[in-house]
Formats: structure tokens, sequence, C-alpha cells
């Protein structure tokens, strides 16, 4: 990270997704599973999720939330590890709604 | 009996424009959308080639939601601290039929879905279709949806963009990769017109506007950046590979901030309020990384087809996708004449793609998403060329100015890049822009 | 037996200028409430369980007819539309509704809307159709043919429970039921059903009271006394410097001597009264 996204940091990532609306659904689309992540070497959801969603628990496993989800789909693409991610559209007319796509 | 002769997953452009298109032929469409609206689930970067509507919607620009109007284009090399632009200005962009508009898609997608449902179309959305059902003759003949009731119809179009589950679930997409992806993040900023006008150079009080293609800035990920002007925001992103992403350090929305922070970007987008954040897929891998677009009873068009061109001078898929859903539509209604919902019925979709823009301009730039996702094309071409300009414009008396070629040589060698790379590179470049 | 419920189609996400203080809505962000989206349910649960009609009805313009037709396709019977472009006073829209509703045995409304509801409509309804009602209702069961077991909260915590019998005007909070969604037959046939639209019984009502002018929300000046002392004086007593303090002491003591000696500490920095008086009470 350069100095200047450092700087940048202090719009809060709370702030920063709650310029989104969502409409929660009651039921999760994307689920993982924190035991197949264990043996994760790459983590690359970690970094790739745009959502910041993914984030590791003190036992060395994965805690995932869907509620703030962009359903871009780029943690399944890049994760790597078979199974540890299911993934679906949540229920329509659910999820992330965009003013300005 | 089907509820209706076609169903259209996924009313974005492509599926809008087929179903549109298949209402005015007279077949009896519905148009499936899992979003509260159309455009709701959709991102891009912001600007709309409107060309291949002149036909489909006479006057497009008279109704469609259009933000500002592209009078000026240009393209950026970035390094770490310099910058060097080609920018163009017309103000023949500036009228009827004009080139490319900027608009925000929730508004555009829900105004051309409005625009199928015009034609007789009916849009059904908050509905996610879950699945495809076969005939008993093997033949996709309808979606599932994730409400009760399956959606039953003669032939289904797959415009359900990027991430296509129902062009994989048909096995038509065996090759589906995250090295073909990229990812695009994006901050929508509000600043006042007048601000907007005069930090851009656009005539004020006007609704023309400007578009910035980027290449390097993305911090050592294989990528580029944008910047979009609209009526009172700037939509400023990074399309980032998903490779690269995953074994970098650096987050999306941390590459976007490098971008606002660059020397040469941060006067644009200084002091402006963050609207609304956002990311996409791309499908970047371009004419060789498509899936097959014809099955049985199944055509795939738009994103969902791969039918995106993400090639450094260009990032424009609405347009493909919009000429991919008519060549769907019209390779359905001649299926339908023929009774014939087989591939070997819809094959004529495949010609139709291959008669158009469509897909010779995915033939012709087939190399464009290696060639500009290469370490040389990223970093290494952006450096020298920022350099020899840095020593040209670099005033040094009392030394006796050096020419451009001496610069250059010098450079070249100090690069360690090879001849044989560069001419290889060069001949793709020609290939694709030539 | 009949059924009806009310809706109302509201901005779920206005947005506000922060200078002007004008409200900006948006049909693609808007919709009806939580609560009132129960009330839909409830309506269909008692009309599948007591085999009655189910009617759907709304004040408003037509962008409302989009959740009418929501609601149609969850399974109402009829929708009716009143036909209303601009907000009225709640007793007006508790008229409206009564007269359109006129034959409905249970009235089923949300508790209150979302757009600086006041949740006045229902019992507006309520005495306009001379109906009992039961509003605020947080849980509900269905019972014999017509008659409700309801519970509602009070002031304080506290809870009742009420036996309704139709006819009565009940108002649902959000919490009590989850709308169904509505299969893909419903959605597509809703889309092609009529609504009844209304015109209003009385064209214009009068409005009772009447906002003539408001000035914007100015705070009264408040006088708060300048600090006294020096800024060194003050600065000593925040950080403690220079008063007196007794050292902590460390003492080992049996737990009788022990116990004393804190009271007698604690009386001594004021916080309780002399120990030995009290005892002497
Ligand atoms: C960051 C970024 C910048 C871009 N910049 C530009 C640009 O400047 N100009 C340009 O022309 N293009 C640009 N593009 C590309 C462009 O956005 C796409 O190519 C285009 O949107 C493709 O249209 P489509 O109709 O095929 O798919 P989409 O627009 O993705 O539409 C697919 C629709 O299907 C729906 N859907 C998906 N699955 C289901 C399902 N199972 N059931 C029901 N509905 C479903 C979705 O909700 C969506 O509405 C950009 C893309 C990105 C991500
Ligand atoms: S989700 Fe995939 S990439 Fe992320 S930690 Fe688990 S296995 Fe690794
Ligand atoms: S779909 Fe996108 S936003 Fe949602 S969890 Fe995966 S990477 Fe994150």
């Amino acid at each position: 990270m350069t100095d200047i996204s450092r700087r940048e940091s202090v719009l809060a990532f709370d702030d920063r997704m709650a310029t989104v609306d969502f409409r929660i659904s009651h039921t999760a689309h994307i689920t993982v599973d924190s035991e197949v992540c264990r043996s994760c070497t790459t983590r690359a959801c970690l970094v790739a999720c745009p959502a910041k969603l993914f984030v590791t628990t003190n036992d060395g496993g994965i805690l995932f939330n869907y509620e703030q989800c962009f359903e871009c789909g780029t943690c399944y693409a890049v994760c790597n590890n078979e199974g540890a991610i299911t993934w679906n559209y949540p229920e329509g007319g659910h999820g992330v709604v965009f003013r300005h796509g | 009996m089907p509820d209706f002769e076609v169903v259209v997953v996924g009313a974005g452009p492509a599926g809008s424009i087929a179903a549109l298109s298949l209402a005015r032929l007279g077949h009896s469409v519905c148009l499936l959308e899992r979003g509260p609206f159309p455009g709701s689930k959709n991102v891009y970067g912001g600007v709309i080639y409107g060309r291949i509507l002149d036909e489909l919607i006479p006057h497009w620009w008279e109704h469609a939601p259009v933000q500002r109007w592209i009078t000026r284009r240009g393209t950026m090399l970035l390094t770490d601290h310099q910058s060097l632009c080609i920018d163009y200005r017309s103000t023949a962009w500036a009228q009827a039929p004009y080139n490319g508009a900027t608009a925000y898609r929730p508004d555009f997608d829900k105004w051309l879905a409005d625009e199928a449902v015009k034609a007789g179309a009916t849009l059904v959305s908050s509905t996610t279709a879950t699945g495809l059902v076969r005939t008993n003759r093997g033949l996709v003949g309808g979606v599932k949806t994730d409400r009760e009731g399956d959606l039953m119809a003669n032939v289904v179009i797959a415009c359900d963009g990027v991430n296509s589950f129902l062009a994989k679930e048909a096995g038509l997409y065996p090759n589906f990769s995250k090295d073909h992806l990229t990812l695009g993040v994006k901050e929508v900023l509000a600043l006042p017109r007048q601000e907007i006008e005069a930090r851009f150079g656009i005539r004020s009080g006007t609704n023309e506007g400007a578009d910035l293609e980027i290449v390097g800035g993305t911090q050592g990920i294989a990528g580029g950046g944008f910047v979009y002007t609209n009526l009172d925001t700037i939509s400023i992103g990074a399309v980032l590979s998903l490779g690269g992403l995953s074994a970098s350090k650096v987050r999306p929305e941390e590459v976007i901030a490098g971008l606002k922070a660059h020397p040469s970007l941060a006067p644009l987008v200084d002091g402006a309020e963050l609207k609304e954040y956002s990311a996409h897929l791309i499908p970047e891998g371009g004419f060789d990384a498509m899936p097959e677009v014809v099955g049985d009873g199944l055509l795939v068009a738009g994103d969902a087809a791969g039918l995106c061109l993400a090639a450094g001078l260009w990032l424009e898929g609405v347009n493909y996708a919009i000429g991919s859903g008519k060549c769907a539509a019209d390779a359905v209604h001649e299926a339908i004449a023929k009774g014939n919902f087989s591939k070997a019925g819809l094959v004529s979709y495949k010609d139709r793609l291959e008669a158009t823009f469509v897909l010779r301009n995915h033939r012709k730039t087939r190399k464009a998403a290696h060639l500009l996702l290469s370490d040389r094309l990223q970093n290494r071409y952006p450096q020298i060329a920022c350099d020899l300009l840095e020593q040209l414009y670099t005033v040094e008396d009392p030394l006796p100015k050096r020419g451009a070629l001496t610069i250059g040589r010098a450079l070249w060698k100090g690069s360690g890049l090879r001849i044989r790379h560069a001419l290889r590179d060069g001949r793709d470049a020609l290939k694709i822009y030539g | 037996m009949k059924i009806a419920a009310c809706i109302k189609w509201v901005a779920l996400r206005p947005d506000i200028d922060p200078l002007s203080g004008s409200v900006e809505t948006d049909d693609r962000f808007s919709g009806v409430s939580a609560a009132d989206q129960a009330a839909v349910e409830w309506a269909l649960r008692m009309g599948e369980a007591w085999g009655a009609s189910v009617t759907v009805a709304t004040v408003g313009a037509s962008i409302a007819e989009s959740a009418l037709r929501d609601a149609l396709a969850c399974g109402a019977t009829t929708a009716i539309r009143i036909d209303i472009e601009h907000p009225l006073p709640s007793a007006a829209v508790g008229r409206e509704l009564a007269a359109a509703l006129a034959d409905a045995d249970l009235i089923v409304c949300g508790d209150w809307s979302l757009d600086r509801g006041s949740g006045s409509v229902p019992p507006f309804l309520a005495h306009a159709r001379g109906a009992e009602q039961a509003c605020g209702l947080v849980a509900l069961s269905l019972d014999a043919t017509g008659v409700v077991r309801a519970e509602r909260r009070l002031d304080g915590g506290r809870r009742e429970r009420l036996i309704v019998r139709a006819p009565a005007v009940l108002a649902v909070e959000g919490s009590t039921a989850r709308l169904r969604r509505a299969p893909l037959g419903g959605v597509l046939s809703s889309a092609r059903s009529s609504i009844d639209v209304r015109t209003p019984s009385t064209p214009n009502p009068a409005e009772p009271v009447r906002l003539v002018h408001a000035r914007p929300f100015r705070p009264r000046t408040k006088i708060v006394d300048g600090p006294h002392g020096s800024v060194r004086d003050r600065s000593n007593a925040l950080l403690g410097m220079g008063s007196t303090r007794t050292p902590p002491q460390r003492l080992v003591l049996d737990p009788e001597v022990a116990a004393e000696h804190i009271l007698a500490a604690l009386h001594a920095w004021g916080e309780i009264d002399d120990p030995a008086s009290a005892e002497g009470q």
C-alpha cells in the first residue's frame, strides 16, 4: 500500500459500505465452510472480496457475513478449495440495489 | 403448453433488446430479472455507445436517461509519479447522433426494459432463474425460478451476465476460469456541476462530458482504471485481473484510493463526496475464452457469452450485449418459423454474430487481453514512454540537447527489454488496433 | 366472511437535501412497510383459515398499484385503489378506506406507515366504520371464524391479551409475520388483473388543522458561565495536583474489624451516613 492509500483509508470501510443499499434477505445466499478454509494457503478471498466480507478467526478459520454482498462472484472465482464456498444469488428482489451502477 | 414462446433471463441490455425485438416480431416473451427492477444489480464504468440503438429505437438520444455526451476522450499512461495522456476532443460528438454517453445503469437498463414492455414483452422482476428445465426430448424448455412454479418456453435466451449459471449448467462454459475475469470496482463521487465542468475542461453549462481510460496505476496488479463524468458526479474505478488481485496484498478499494491520490488525478476528484461504492466482474478473456453460445433450446448472449471488449482504448460491453441480443432474437424468430428449437434450428445465431461487429471485433481483438495484461504493457512501456518525454521536456542547459532517438536508445538498453518481444507486441497491437 | 388489508405506498429510502431540506423520492426505492406487508400476510392467513375473500386497499397514486399487484400475486382476491395524488390527513384516509371497505368484517392494517406515520389511520378507520379496534399488536393467532387472539404491548413493558371479534380493525407490527413469496403463476396473473380504481368519496376533504407558517427549528440561546480561575489553577484542579490526599494504607485485619474500617472510611469520604447512628435506628 502506498502512503497515499493509507491516508485514504481514513474513510472507514463501514462508511464506504453505508453508501450502498441492501435489501437484506433472511437467508444467506453464500455460505463458507470454515473447516475447508483451515487448510487454505492462498486466503485469496480476504484481499479480493470488494465488500471485505471474509475475516479470519483466531482459530484459523474464516468468518463470513452475507448481508452486504455485491453478488459479484469474485470470491468463488478466486477460491481454489473445492467446497469452501457455496454460492447462489439471493432470493429475487433482495440483496444489493445500486443507484449509480 | 409453454407459458411463453421465449423466456429471456436477465434484463440487462442484452436481455431487454432480445425481448424487445422478439415482442416486435409478434412473439410472446417473458423477461425475467432477479433484481427488484432492471439495472438494480448492474455496474459498469460508465459510457454507452449507442450507434447500435439507432435502428432499434430511432432517436433514442431524445429518450434515454443520459448524464453527459462524451466530447473528450483521453487514454492515459500512469507511473508512480508521471502520466502521459493522449487527449482527444471533438465538438462533433456534442450533436445528434452523438458517439458515447454516460448514464447510470439502474436508469438506462430500466429505460431499455420499459421499452421492451412497451413493445409487448412481459417483465417479471424480483425473480431469480435457478436452473434449466429440460423437456423429455432433452431440449431446454424453460427455467426453474425461486418462486413456486417453473416458467416454460420453447426457447430460453440466457442474458444472465458474466456469472451465467445457466450457460454453465447447460455445459456450454467448460473453461470458465478466474484467468478470464477482471474485477471492476468503482466509486461515484459527488461534485457540483460547474466544478466538474471546470476541472475537466468541459464547456460550462453544457451536458458534454469527458472519458479517461487509464493504463497502469493499479499498484502492481494487472489492470487499468477509468474516470467518467456524469452530470453532478464523477465515476472513478479500477479494473483488476483476478489472478493479480488474489496474489496481491492490496485490496480493491485501496487501488481506487491510489488512483485518486495520483498527482495527475487528485486535482480532478479532490474534496468530492462518496455517493456509492460498487463492484462487478468483467469477462475479459475475449474471443478465445468465449463459451458455446448455442445449445438445444438455449442461446447465450451478452456478458454471459463473454462478449465484452476490454482492450485498453476500449471498454465496451453494453453495445455488444445489445448487438448479440438482437442476433439472438432474430435467430429465435427463424427457429420459431421452422418449428425447430434444437441446436441445429438455432445455429443461425452464430452466423449472425459472425456477420456483425459483435464477433468480427472480438475476432480481431482476440489477442488484446493477453497483450494488455502483460507486464510489458502494464509497466515497462508506460515507464519508457514517460521517461522519454520527461527527458525531452527537461531543459538541461548548458548541456546540449539530446535527441529523442538517443534518449530512447538509452532507456531501451536500461530497461533490459528484448527487441524480439517488442516486435511481437507491435505486431499484435497492429492486429488489434491497426 | 370478508377480510381486508390496507397498505400505503411510501418512499423506503428518501434522499434529503442537506441544504434545502427538500425530500426526493424515487419509485424504484419505494414500496410498502414491513408492517403493511405483515397486514397483508395476516389477511391472507385469515382468508385461508376461514374461507374468506381478501381485499387489499390503498389510498394513493397509480404507482401504488404495483404494491396492490404484489398482494394479488400472493393470493388476495380483489384490489381497490382510491385515486388520490396528494397526501391526506389521517382522518380523511380513514373515512375513504371505511367507505371503500364498507362490507369487510375484519380489516388489518400496518401499525404505522414509514413516512411520518403516527399510527392514527387504523383508529380513524375503526371510528368511521363504527367497528372495534385493536392496535399495536405484536402477536396474533386465529381462532374460530372471525375471532382473533392477539397480544399488544402497553407502556412500561406490560402486555395485554385480547380476543377480537369481527367487525373490527386490527393494526399489526411488522414483526408479527413475513409476507409470503408469491408463486410464479400469481405474479403472471396479477400483471393482468384489473384493479378497482375509485374516486374519493369526498373530493377535497377539508383539513381540520392547517399549517399556515412554520419557522425552521432554532434552539434557544443558553447562557453558559465562563470558567473561573487561571488556566493553571484549572488544569491543576483537573489533574488533582497540589491537593492533599491520604496515601493508601495496607491493613491486615479480621473480617469484622475490616468491615468496620471500610464503613468508617466510606463515612469519612461522605459516601454513607454515620454507621454508628444507622445502627442505633
Ligand atoms: C467496472 C465495469 C466497467 C465497464 N465499463 C463499460 C463501459 O464504459 N461501457 C460499456 O459499454 N460497457 C462497460 N462494461 C461492460 C458492460 O457493463 C457489460 O458488458 C454489459 O452490462 C453486459 O450486458 P448484459 O446484458 O450481457 O449483462 P448484465 O448487464 O450483467 O445483465 C445481466 C442481467 O441478468 C440478471 N440476472 C443474472 N442472473 C439472473 C438469474 N439467474 N435470474 C434472473 N436474472 C438474472 C442480472 O440481474 C442483470 O440484470 C463495464 C463493466 C464493468 C464491470
Ligand atoms: S474461502 Fe476459499 S480462498 Fe477464502 S480462505 Fe476459504 S478456501 Fe481460502
Ligand atoms: S460475491 Fe463479491 S461481494 Fe459477495 S462475498 Fe463474494 S466477493 Fe464479496
